[in-house]
């Protein structure tokens, strides 16, 4: 064989994933989301014990503590994972799509989307019920999405650069139109800024009805494109070469990244950075393949999210933090690792 | 003529990148089971040639013919399984292993109702090994040199099992030796796999070397085609490169070699033309 390997490069090689127990990775994360939920249904401005809430989700007899873990808890700890899948699976496709892997729904416009329609109906036609900004926002990340779409496809065939480009510009445009209404709009201000650094708590789960089977549909969507989206990894060219309707394929990738992320803003506001770095973890974990990638972005998402719910309830207590700032503070200092090394 | 010579007919094509018309009514046979060599110079449509036999462009007029079937009625999928394209300066992701991309190959031969199949696994395995990368599987691409990388993409064309492959420019960036170890490996896959091979190649020296059948292009049209011997002359070449040469025989591979000389028209413009018809 003409080709030798050669040591140096070796060795500062990591091993390829494929030598990696995929089974044992998947029954980890499981395992770690089980943890976590339980985590968030015990832990917080009080602390309950498992009997507790067992008790209180099927056993329920009417009590404070039963009352506070069956109305305040459980919503979050079931809002929480679903909106960080859905955000893991949702920055996969757009890393992907876009093929940068510093893209998320941010990069897209669709955080700043949502944003500009939830101020806007607050302001504007002053929707104050929190089902009713929600709405607003899912709203709100679609049509942005179908902007994005509509601009990249125009011209230049959704290629993945002029995709970041038009989704960066938009996201510009909609957080400038957020801070106008904000300085002009004083009365809401306190409401709107909480809503607007994303957080779990204080949410029905009227909420969840509606947004996990829209993240479902995402989700589904998303796994029947696994197999395409690897060959989408590859460049334009290559990828028509091995019969990748890239339009098509593109087109059907917008929609899952707008339905995941649409839902998961309405059920939490705008959670930045979660479709930042969790793809970095799951490739990290199991590869490229979006068969492996997809699953395990949905389970360290969830993991993630229900983590950083819980932080958020210590790291000023007992005052509760947004949890987008704390999935914004580990998220660049992941990222800055990230860049780091890759520049290492 | 016979059909069953030829397993890719261009006819007529016309192709333009907005107003500049690229091809001109451009008419090909590509033979089978052979290596066919597009050559030219910059900007002659021979790597828009090869992209629309791959369909990567809509033609303005004429059509391609894959066995008398217009591959404009293919569907995707089927289409990519008869004609493979390694493209010209191929990209995926640093981070990708070896075996992540090879597996592309087999895209086209997947559905949702055709899951990886034996199939699959023989070909990938095939392709790893007939390309010598099966030992760097795990290895990712980042790490690779520019020959093993250019190896890795042959394999990923190859695991597609087309009966066509199509390269464009492979030997690009490549050193001398890489450039040998790549053709070769290219020659390779048309003796022992049968492929059809359609080239595009820059190096005259190396286009006649490892043809069988050379076009020459220049400005859309098709200036000559041939045996690299009767393309050849230095005549044509002042007339389609517009370069002054000398061309000898290669003494060790008995094909014709071309030592370019100085650019300028040919000594006599009657035999250029003369040449080009």
């Amino acid at each position: 064989m003409g080709f030798a390997l050669s040591a140096p490069a070796l060795s500062t090689v990591r091993s390829g994933p494929l030598a990696r127990p995929l089974p044992l990775i998947y029954a980890g994360l499981v395992v770690g989301l089980v943890i976590a939920v339980l985590a968030s249904l015990t832990l917080g401005y009080k602390i309950y014990s498992l009997e507790q809430v067992w008790q209180a989700l099927f056993a329920f007899d009417g009590s404070e503590t039963a009352v506070v873990i069956a109305n305040l808890r459980l919503p979050r700890a079931v809002i929480a994972p679903l909106v960080g899948a859905g955000l893991g699976i949702a920055g996969v496709l757009v890393q992907t799509l876009s093929r940068n892997r510093i893209a998320s729904p941010d990069t897209l416009g669709l955080n700043a989307g949502a944003s500009v329609a939830v101020v806007m109906a607050s302001a504007v036609f002053g929707v104050g019920s929190l089902l009713g900004l929600s709405l607003a926002a899912a709203a709100g990340a679609l049509a942005t999405s179908m902007l994005v779409f509509l601009l990249a496809a125009t011209a230049g065939g959704l290629s993945p650069i002029r995709i970041v480009l038009i989704g960066v510009t938009v996201a510009g445009l909609g957080n400038s139109i957020v801070q106008i209404i904000l300085t002009t709009n004083e009365a809401q201000l306190q409401q709107l800024l909480f809503w607007l650094s994303g957080a779990f708590v204080d949410r029905p789960m009227a909420l969840v009805q509606s947004g996990a089977p829209i993240i479902l549909v995402g989700a589904l969507i998303a796994i029947a494109l696994a197999r395409t989206l690897d060959a989408l990894q590859a460049d334009d060219s290559t990828a028509t070469g091995l019969g990748v309707p890239l339009v098509l394929v593109r087109g059907a990738s917008f929609l899952s990244v707008s339905l995941l992320t649409g839902a998961a803003v309405s059920m939490a506001g705008p959670v930045g950075f979660v479709g930042l770095v969790v793809p970095h973890a799951a490739r990290w974990l199991v590869g490229l393949r979006h068969k492996l990638l997809i699953p395990a972005a949905a389970l360290i998402g969830a993991v993630y999210a229900t983590t950083a719910d819980i932080a958020a309830r210590f790291v000023i207590y007992p005052v509760e933090a947004p949890v987008g700032a704390i999935t914004a503070v580990v998220g660049a200092m992941v990222l800055l690792i990230l860049l780091k090394r890759r520049a290492a | 003529m016979t059909d069953s010579e030829n397993r890719i007919e261009v006819q007529s094509l016309s192709l333009s990148y907005g107003n500049t018309a690229v091809l001109k009514s451009l008419s090909l046979p590509i033979a089978r089971g052979k290596i066919t060599v597009l050559a030219g110079p910059n900007g002659c449509g021979k790597s828009t040639l090869l992209r629309a036999i791959r369909r990567l462009h809509k033609p303005e007029s004429g059509r391609i013919l894959l066995e008398e079937l217009d591959i404009a009625k293919f569907n995707d999928r089927a289409l990519a399984r008869q004609i493979g394209l390694l493209a010209q300066s191929p990209s995926a992701p640093e981070d990708m292993t070896v075996e992540e991309l090879v597996r592309l190959g087999r895209y086209p031969h997947q559905s949702m109702l055709q899951p990886w199949s034996q199939n699959d696994s023989t070909a990938l395995e095939a392709a790893m090994e007939g390309t010598g990368v099966a030992h760097l599987r795990s290895r990712r691409l980042g790490s690779l040199s520019g020959g093993q990388l250019q190896r890795v993409w042959i394999a990923m064309v190859l695991a597609q099992e087309t009966d066509v492959v199509c390269l464009d420019e492979p030997v690009n960036h490549l050193d001398m030796a890489h450039q040998l170890d790549c053709l070769d490996l290219v020659r390779r896959l048309n003796v022992d796999y049968g492929r059809t091979i359609v080239l595009v190649l820059h190096d005259l020296n190396l286009a006649a070397r490892y043809a069988d059948r050379l076009v020459f292009l220049n400005d859309g049209v098709i200036a000559a085609s041939g045996t690299p011997e009767e393309l050849m002359t230095e005549a044509m070449i002042a007339s389609v490169f517009g370069v002054q040469s000398m061309v000898i025989t290669d003494p060790v591979h008995g094909r014709p070699l071309c030592i370019p000389l100085r650019t300028g028209p040919a000594h006599n413009k009657g035999d250029a033309d003369a040449a080009r018809s």
